[in-house]
C-alpha cells in the first residue's frame, strides 16, 4: 500500500470515539437490473452520532449501509470518513478499522467466544496480552463475565449472549466508526428491549458514529440521534431528529411509515418530569411506582398495566415527588414540550 | 469393486445438477458418451496402425473382442437384475420388522461387507467350491447384494415422518402408504445403490478372469502374462469405456426416473 | 476343500512375521497415497470451490477415475510406470481424490454467507478467510472424505498384488496360485480378513482423528 494511504489509515484508526462521515453521490448499479439499487445517496454524518437508516426491506438500506466498508463496491460516487476516501484505501485494513455487526451474528462456530473476539485484535498484530486485556475489558462492558464466558463456544450461548459478544468483537480494535444491520433483529421482544437498553447506555460511553439499519421504526425511534426514512432506490424522505420526524412528517410515505399510533410513539422521548404532575397524595395505593427518569411512554405503559387511576412518582432516593394519571399524559401530547436526547437517557 | 459413494450411510454428499425435466437431455448430458466414442475411435485407430505379431493378432480382432464383451456385460446384467429381484424386497421386508436389533444386525453386516475385498470373496470361492462362469456370478450376486439392500432400507427410512404421518391420518393401509408414499419417495435412493451396484459389478467381472469366468479380464491378464501392452491397453480401455457408459446409463435413468418435485 | 480351524492356526503361527510385514505394507501403501491425495485434493478443491466450470470439471473427472475398475487403471500403468508400488499408489491416488476433493468443496461452500460476510467486514483478506474460517469449519467433512477414501483404497490395494504391488493382497494372490494345495485356502482366508480386520481398524481410527482434530466448538 503507498505510504499516504497508510498514514490515512492511521488517521481514521487513531480515532476511537467517532469520526465524520460523508457520503456523495453514492449510486450501486447492478448490471442486468433495470434501476439501481441505490441512487444518488448523500449524507453528511457528524462525529458520534447514531444514525438509523430506517425503509421497507428491499429499499436498498443495508447496501447504502454495506458501501460504506465496501463489502458493496459503489458503482459511482465519493465515500469518505474524517476526509479520507475510502475508496482509494484497501478494503481489508479498511474494514479492520470499521466495527461491523450483522443480524445473523457470524460468530465463527469454531473459535472460542475470547478467539472471537481477538479476530481483528489478531488481523491488526496486537499482542497477546493485549489482546486478553481488551477482550476482558469488552467482555465485561457488554455485561458478560469473562471467567465464565471467555472459553466457552458460540453454540454454548444464547442468542441474546451471542448478540453482545457480536458487539463485543465490533468494538474489539474500538474502531471510530461502527456499521450494525439490523443487529437485534432476530432477538426475542423482551431481549431486544434489553440489548437496545445495554447498547445506549454503551453509546453513550463511548461515543461512536454509528451507521445503525432497522425496518422496525419504533427501533430507530428508541435509538437514533436522526432517522433516514428512506423509500425505493435508498432515496431519503426525511432525516431529522426523531421527534421532528414525528411531530411533522415530510410526506405521505413518512407518515404511512410511521403508521399509526404517533401520539404513542412521541411518548418514549418524553421525560415523566414534563407532565404537570398531579399531588402525591392522588396516586392510587399499590406500590407500583414510576421514577422521574423514565419516560411518558414508561407511566403509560404501568397504568395500563395495573389498571390504576394513578401512580406515584418517585426520584432516585425513592422519594414520592408527584403522581400522574392518563389525563395528565394527554395533557403533554397537547402542548409544546421538551425532548429528552435519546442517547442521554434509555 | 470401487464405486461411486451414493447412500446417506456415506456422508458425502452428491452434486445436484441436472435435477429438472428440462435439463436431463442438456448438452452436459452427452459429454460422457462423446469422450467414450473419442477414446474408443482413438483406440481403433491406434491398433489399425500396429503391426500386429501372432499372438496380438490372436485376440486383438472382432470376433474375440465381441466374446469378451459380451462375456463381461452378461455377467453384469445377469448379477445386478439378480441383486435387484433379490435385494430390494429383502430390503422392503426388513425395514417393515419392527426388531431394531435385526436392522442393526443387518446395516452391520452390511458394512463390514463393504470392507470386505472383492478379489478375496471371488477368489474364496473359487478354493471353497469351484472356479468358473456361477462361481464369478454368485461372488458379484453377494458383492452387490449389499448397496442394494442397504439403500432400499436408508430410502424407506429417510423419507419424512410428517409425510407418512399425514398418509396414515388420511386413512391409508400399511400397505397403501409403502406402495403409494414410502416406495415412490425412496426411489431415487434405491437406484443409486443400483447403479452403485452397477458399476460394481463391471469392476468385479473385470477380474472374475482369475477364476476362468471370462470377460475382459482375459485380456488385461493374458496381455500382461504374455508382455503384449496393445492387448493389455485395448481390455483396460474397454472396460473403463463400459464402466463410464454403465454409469451414464444408470444416471440417466436416475434423472428421468426420480419422482417429480424433488 | 472345507476349513481346518487348527490347520489355520498353525498357518499363523507359522507365518505370523510375513503376516506383520504384509500388513504394515498395506497400510504403508494407503496411508501414502491418502497423504498425497489429501494434499492434491484439498489444493484442488481450495482453487476451485467458488469457480463453477473448473468445480464441476474437477469433479467430473474424479468421479471418472473412480468409475474405472481397479484393475484396467492398474493395467493401464503399467505400460507407462511398470509393476510394483508405483502403479498402486498412483491408482489409489486417483481412487482417493473424488471423495476428498468433493467434500472439501461442499465443505467450503458450506460455510454461511453470514459467517462469510463477518469475516470480510472484520478485514480478513479472502485467503485469510479461506485459511482461519472456511478450512477449519470444513475440516470435519474433509476427514469424512478422507475416511471414505480410505476404505475404498484399502480394498483396491488388495488388487494391485496382482501388478506386484505390496500388501495382503499377495496372500490372496498365493491362494489363488496354490489352488487345490491345503493352504491355499489358509492363504486367501487370511489375506481377506487382514484386510477386513484393517479396513475396521482404520475407520475407528478415524474417528479418533476427527474428535481430536475437531474444534469443539463444531461438534454435535
Amino acid at each position: 500500500m503507498p505510504k499516504q494511504l497508510n498514514t490515512a489509515l492511521l488517521q481514521i484508526a487513531g480515532k476511537t470515539s467517532g469520526a465524520l462521515i460523508e457520503l456523495n453521490n453514492v449510486t450501486k448499479q447492478y448490471p442486468n437490473q433495470p434501476v439501481a439499487a441505490v441512487q444518488n445517496f448523500s449524507m453528511t454524518v457528524q462525529p458520534g452520532e447514531l444514525i438509523m437508516f430506517v425503509g421497507p426491506s428491499g429499499c436498498g438500506k443495508t447496501t447504502t449501509m454495506k458501501m460504506i466498508n465496501r463489502i458493496i463496491e459503489p458503482t459511482s460516487g465519493s465515500i469518505s470518513i474524517d476526509g479520507r476516501d475510502v475508496l482509494s484505501l484497501d478494503p481489508s485494513e479498511l474494514r479492520r478499522h470499521i466495527g461491523y455487526v450483522i443480524q445473523q451474528i457470524g460468530l465463527f462456530p469454531h473459535m472460542t467466544i475470547a478467539e472471537n473476539i481477538g479476530v481483528v485484535p489478531k488481523l491488526l498484530n496486537w499482542s497477546k496480552d493485549k489482546t486478553a486485556d481488551r477482550v476482558h475489558e469488552l467482555l465485561t462492558t457488554v455485561g458478560l463475565e469473562p471467567g465464565d464466558f471467555a472459553h466457552r463456544y458460540p453454540k454454548q450461548l444464547s442468542g441474546g449472549q451471542q448478540q453482545r459478544v457480536g458487539v463485543a468483537r465490533a468494538l474489539a480494535a474500538d474502531p471510530p466508526v461502527m456499521l450494525m444491520d439490523e443487529p437485534f433483529g432476530a432477538t426475542d421482544p423482551i431481549t431486544r428491549e434489553k440489548l437496545q437498553a445495554e447498547f445506549l447506555r454503551l453509546q453513550a460511553s463511548i461515543g461512536k458514529t454509528i451507521i445503525f439499519v432497522t425496518h422496525d421504526f419504533d427501533e430507530a425511534v428508541r435509538l437514533g440521534d436522526r432517522i433516514a426514512v428512506l423509500s425505493n432506490r435508498s432515496q431519503i424522505e426525511q432525516f431529522d431528529t426523531p421527534a421532528n420526524i414525528l411531530a411533522n412528517p415530510a410526506n405521505d410515505y413518512v407518515s404511512s411509515f410511521i403508521g399509526l399510533g404517533t401520539a404513542i410513539k412521541r411518548l418514549v422521548l418524553i421525560p415523566v418530569t414534563a407532565a404537570r404532575l398531579g399531588p402525591a397524595s392522588a396516586a392510587s395505593k399499590g406500590g407500583t411506582t414510576v421514577r422521574t427518569t423514565d419516560s411518558l411512554r414508561d407511566a403509560l405503559d404501568s397504568l395500563v398495566l395495573t389498571g390504576l387511576p394513578a401512580l406515584a412518582v418517585v426520584d432516585e432516593l425513592n422519594k414520592a415527588v408527584g403522581s400522574i394519571s392518563v389525563d395528565q399524559i394527554s395533557a403533554v401530547l397537547g402542548a409544546e414540550v421538551p425532548i429528552l436526547t435519546p442517547t442521554a437517557e434509555a | 469393486m470401487v464405486f461411486p459413494t451414493a447412500t446417506s450411510a456415506t456422508p458425502v454428499v452428491r452434486s445436484r445438477t441436472a435435477r429438472r425435466s428440462d435439463e436431463i437431455w442438456s448438452i452436459k448430458r452427452f459429454m460422457t458418451p462423446a469422450v467414450v466414442l473419442l477414446v474408443l475411435v482413438a483406440l481403433f485407430v491406434g491398433l489399425s496402425n500396429m503391426t500386429l505379431d501372432s499372438i496380438e493378432s490372436r485376440t486383438l480382432n472382432a470376433d474375440y473382442i465381441i466374446a469378451r464383451v459380451r462375456e463381461h456385460l452378461g455377467l453384469t446384467v445377469v448379477a445386478s437384475a439378480l441383486v435387484a429381484v433379490l435385494a430390494i424386497p429383502t430390503g422392503i421386508l426388513l425395514s417393515r420388522t419392527r426388531s431394531r436389533t435385526l436392522k442393526a444386525i443387518v446395516l452391520g453386516i452390511a458394512n463390514v461387507g463393504q470392507a470386505t475385498p472383492a478379489v478375496g470373496v471371488i477368489i474364496l470361492l473359487a478354493i471353497l467350491w469351484q472356479t468358473g462362469y456361477f462361481t464369478a456370478l454368485v461372488g458379484l450376486v453377494v458383492y452387490s447384494f449389499l448397496p442394494v439392500l442397504r439403500n432400499t432400507m436408508i430410502g424407506l427410512q429417510q423419507v419424512d415422518e410428517n409425510v407418512r404421518e399425514s398418509a396414515f391420518g388420511m386413512g391409508m393401509t400399511q400397505n397403501q402408504v409403502l406402495f403409494r408414499i414410502e416406495l415412490p419417495l425412496a426411489v431415487p435412493v434405491i437406484l443409486a445403490g443400483l447403479r452403485t451396484s452397477l458399476v460394481f459389478c463391471v469392476g468385479v467381472a473385470t477380474i472374475a478372469t482369475f477364476i476362468n469366468a471370462g470377460g475382459l479380464g482375459d485380456m488385461i491378464v493374458n496381455g500382461l502374462k504374455l508382455q503384449r501392452y496393445p492387448v493389455l491397453v485395448t481390455g483396460a480401455v474397454l472396460v473403463a469405456c463400459i464402466a463410464l457408459l454403465i454409469d451414464w446409463v444408470a444416471a440417466t435413468a436416475e434423472d428421468v426416473m426420480r419422482p417429480r418435485g424433488t | 476343500m472345507t476349513l481346518d480351524l487348527n490347520g489355520l492356526l498353525a498357518f499363523w503361527a507359522r507365518r505370523w512375521d510375513d503376516i506383520l510385514e504384509l500388513l504394515g505394507e498395506h497400510l504403508t501403501v494407503v496411508v501414502v497415497a491418502l497423504a498425497i491425495a489429501m494434499v492434491i485434493g484439498v489444493g484442488v478443491g481450495m482453487l476451485v470451490w467458488d469457480k463453477p466450470l473448473p468445480r464441476s470439471a474437477v469433479i467430473a473427472a474424479a468421479g471418472v477415475a473412480l468409475t474405472i475398475p481397479s484393475l484396467a487403471l492398474l493395467a493401464l500403468l503399467i505400460p507407462a510406470v511398470g509393476l510394483g508400488w508405483t502403479p498402486t499408489v498412483i491408482a489409489l491416488v486417483m481412487y482417493s481424490l473424488l471423495p476428498i476433493v468433493r467434500n472439501t468443496i461442499v465443505g467450503l461452500r458450506e460455510v454461511s454467507p453470514a459467517i462469510m460476510e463477518s469475516a470480510l467486514g472484520m478485514g480478513m483478506t479472502p485467503l485469510t478467510v479461506l485459511l482461519r474460517v472456511q478450512l477449519p469449519m470444513a475440516w470435519p467433512i474433509i476427514l469424512t472424505g478422507v475416511r471414505v477414501a480410505a476404505q475404498l483404497t484399502i480394498g483396491v490395494a488388495a488388487i494391485a498384488a496382482y501388478v506386484a504391488g505390496p500388501g495382503l493382497g499377495q496372500f490372496i494372490f498365493q491362494g489363488l496360485s496354490s489352488l487345490g494345495s491345503k493352504n491355499a485356502l489358509n492363504f486367501a482366508l487370511t489375506g481377506t480378513l487382514g484386510v477386513v480386520l484393517l479396513a475396521l481398524v482404520v475407520d475407528a481410527a478415524f474417528v479418533g482423528v476427527t474428535r481430536s482434530t475437531t474444534s469443539r466448538g463444531l461438534r454435535a
